[in-house]
Formats: C-alpha cells, sequence, structure tokens
C-alpha cells in the first residue's frame, strides 16, 4: 500500500478522533460554542452538541476499517464542507468567537482553523480518490 | 450522492453511511442522559441584559467589571478595577471574584466588541451556575470603553 495514503489516513482519522473526544469531555462547552456562531435556532444546539462529536469519532475510527472506509471519507468530507461554510460564514460576519472545533483547545482565531478546515477538506477528497482507484 | 442499480459499490457506500450515522446516536443519547457536563435543555436563549456604557457606569454601587476576554488581553490592558474572568480558565479565577461579591453587587461583563460572544456566556453563567442577578453585559464591549475613555 502506497506509505503516503496510509500516512494520510492516519493523520485525518486521528485529527477527527482527537477533535471528537476533546469536545466529548464537555459538551455543554461545545453547545455554548456552536451558538455563538448564530446560525441554528436555540433548540437545534443541545442535540448537534451531543451528536456531532460522536460522528466525528466514529468516523474517525472507520477510517480503520476497509469496509467502512469510503462512507466515512464521504460523510467526513461533508462534514469538513459544512464547517468551512459555519466558519466563513462567522469571519465574514465579524464575530469574535472561537471556532470550538477541538473543544476547550480551540483558542486560535477563525482564520486558522478556516485555513487548517480547507488543507483536511483536501486530504479528505484525496485519500477518497484513492480509494476509488483501490 | 445520486444512486443507481449500475453502481453496487455507491450503493453499499450509502447503506454503510446511514450505519454510521445511526451507530452515532447511540453514544449521543448516552451523553446526554449521563454526562455530568451535558447541555441544558433549554427551548429559548437565556436572556442576559445589555447595558449600554453611559448607563453601566451610572449603576448604584457596589459594582464589579468583569473582563471576559482572553488572559494576554486583560494583562495588556482593562477597564481599571476590571476582574478577569473568562471560560478559558473559569474555575481559576471565579475565587478571586467570588471574594469581592456580596449580595447585592452589580456587576457588569464586558469582551471586545459587540461580535464577541465571551461576555454574554460569563454573564449566562453567573446567572445560571451561581444564580447571582444583577448581572449585565456591556454593549459594544472593551471597544466602546476605549473609544469613550480615549486619552
Amino acid at each position: 500500500m502506497n506509505r503516503l495514503t496510509c500516512t494520510l489516513r492516519l493523520l485525518a482519522g486521528g485529527v477527527f478522533l482527537v477533535a471528537g473526544a476533546l469536545k466529548v469531555l464537555d459538551p455543554a462547552r461545545f453547545a455554548a460554542d456552536i451558538d455563538h456562531f448564530r446560525l441554528l435556532p436555540y433548540f437545534a444546539v443541545a442535540p448537534l452538541a451531543l451528536y456531532l462529536p460522536w460522528l466525528e469519532i466514529i468516523c474517525g475510527l472507520a477510517m480503520f476499517v476497509s469496509a467502512l472506509r469510503r462512507s466515512a471519507l464521504v460523510l467526513l468530507l461533508a462534514l469538513t464542507v459544512v464547517f468551512i461554510a459555519a466558519i466563513t460564514s462567522a469571519w465574514m460576519r465579524g464575530l469574535d468567537i472561537r471556532c470550538g472545533c477541538f473543544g476547550a483547545a480551540s483558542t486560535a482565531p477563525l482564520a486558522y482553523d478556516l485555513v487548517f478546515d480547507v488543507i483536511l477538506s483536501g486530504v479528505l477528497f484525496w485519500l477518497w480518490r484513492a480509494e476509488g482507484r483501490a | 450522492m445520486v444512486c443507481d442499480k449500475t453502481n453496487p459499490s455507491c450503493a453499499a457506500t450509502c447503506r454503510q453511511a446511514v450505519l454510521l450515522l445511526a451507530l452515532a446516536l447511540l453514544p449521543a443519547v448516552f451523553t446526554a442522559w449521563l454526562h455530568p457536563k451535558r447541555p441544558a435543555w433549554n427551548w429559548t436563549r437565556p436572556t442576559v441584559t445589555e447595558l449600554p456604557l453611559a448607563d453601566a457606569e451610572r449603576l448604584t454601587p457596589p459594582v464589579i467589571w468583569l473582563d471576559a476576554r482572553p488572559d494576554e488581553e486583560y494583562a495588556a490592558q482593562h477597564v481599571p478595577g476590571a476582574l478577569s474572568l473568562n471560560e478559558d480558565r473559569w474555575e481559576e479565577l471565579l475565587p478571586k471574584f467570588m471574594a469581592v461579591w456580596q449580595p447585592g453587587t452589580r456587576v457588569v461583563v464586558y469582551c471586545n466588541s459587540q461580535e464577541c460572544d465571551a461576555s454574554r456566556a460569563v454573564a449566562v453563567r453567573l446567572r445560571h451556575d451561581l444564580r447571582i442577578d444583577n448581572v449585565f453585559v456591556l454593549q459594544g464591549g472593551w471597544a466602546a470603553w476605549l473609544e469613550e475613555h480615549k486619552p
């Protein structure tokens, strides 16, 4: 197997595992972070804060199961595109908030998270294409 | 993703994606049920009273000003006499606030500008977790204070 593909898969899966786990530690804080984006009605914030971290963890784990990898990549790519859209919209509205992408560890300005997510989506897309050829 | 019968692998990917989406539901339900830090199931956003700077400065003493911005910004400059209380170091900073707070004290929380949510978050937490009334958020935040008190 291509060593680069393997490394990127490990990194991408690891990122979502860590990001999900950090958010699972404090779902109330993540709910506040989601609310600060001012994109969702308040009743949708708590369910999303409970569900999203686990979706990241499950998909992060599924990246290491060959039978589930393709579907995990599709879901994670879709999630990352949604994150990019949300961060871009907050950034354009001039909101002074933190991303919350890595739970309490999120302290960087939004622009950094945006760049990170764009790179991550590129990696996921590349892995998805590589998976299709396999 | 559009799947048809000529592309069985696509249909399988869709099925597995649904399976993964469903799998994540299970631990999420347990988190909602058992997690000590689960979010509150409020159907309406908690409200906090915002005060324009002029009104905040006219509040009847005792008044405590709280800076909800990150540590380094507080260290650089802050409203004279303001205490630091942000969510990043909540547990460490809260005792300093509690040491000076007394029942009846008015609290004004600010963050950078109108477009920040840290002051709102701190104010909501003081109200809900500590049941402190008379907590206000400064409209326009630090930017408004700086504009008014330009050297």
